[in-house]
């Protein structure tokens, strides 16, 4: 148990099976909640949205990295925003946008929300700490 | 809190700089002191004259060029990388500092995020 707790915000920009962000980040997530510290809210940026996705459908003996987040997050109840910029590129959107852009199907895995970088932006004000995970960078 | 963005990837092959530079567009418009610094082959973001519609994209000179009008307070450029890339003052975008090292820069910021 740590002697200080600490609030955390978590950014994820690499994609899931892309890269090993998401699983890393998920193992950072349960560490610092089994020390004693508190995750305030996760923001998933550029191609780590993808994590966001409830169209994923690996086979069923491999790891389903958003379900696997999706479920934590729930547990937990930590906020997790994904960056509306980023998920409209990449075919991410809830039903508001599905309907905003009148799309044929909307495809965002709860609890995930979406919203802009602001969130990023006061997240990385209230927290004391914020912590990255990228991907390969290639 | 003062942040650096640092983009050491070259314009054009990923969105990855494009979207490093809307988080530091972000930070300014919501008043929190930000800095860009391109060092490796980013520096080649700095180059004037790009033609990037014959790639069918956008020129990042364009959205560079919004930088100081959101708050940006600096946008440096890592001097040994300029001179690999035979960047100087004749093809450098206007409003570009280089500098000769990049670590005092990063030691004077608190945060330092790279681009994803």
């Amino acid at each position: 148990m740590s002697s200080t707790a600490l609030s955390y915000t978590l950014v994820i920009t690499g994609a899931p099976w892309a890269s090993q962000a998401p699983q890393t980040a998920l193992e950072f997530a349960r560490a610092l909640l089994a020390a004693g510290h508190r995750l305030d809210r996760v923001f998933l940026y550029g191609d780590g949205i993808h994590l966001a996705s409830a169209l994923a459908t690996p086979p069923s003996d491999e790891p389903n990295w958003p379900r696997q987040w999706a479920e934590f997050l729930a547990a937990h109840q930590v906020p997790a925003v994904a960056c509306i910029a980023s998920t409209l590129r990449r075919g991410l959107v809830n039903e508001t946008e599905q309907a905003r852009y009148e799309l044929p199907a909307s495809n965002l895995l709860a609890p995930f929300e979406i919203a802009g970088l602001g969130e990023w932006v006061e997240g990385r004000l209230k927290t004391d700490r914020t912590v990255y995970f990228h991907g390969s960078g290639a | 809190m003062t942040t650096l963005i640092v983009i050491d990837q070259a314009p054009y092959g990923s969105w990855s700089g494009r979207e490093a530079l809307d988080m530091a567009f972000s930070l300014a418009a919501f008043d929190q002191p930000v800095s860009l610094l391109f060092c490796d082959a980013g520096v080649n973001w700095l180059r004037q004259g790009q033609q990037a519609t014959e790639l069918g994209q956008k020129t990042v000179e364009k959205n560079l060029a919004a930088a100081p009008m959101f708050g940006v307070e600096a946008i440096l450029a890592d001097g040994p990388a300029c001179q690999r890339y035979g960047l100087d003052d004749s093809n450098l975008l206007a409003g570009v500092t280089r500098v000769e090292a990049v670590e005092p820069i990063i030691a004077r910021h608190t945060d330092v995020l790279f681009a994803g």
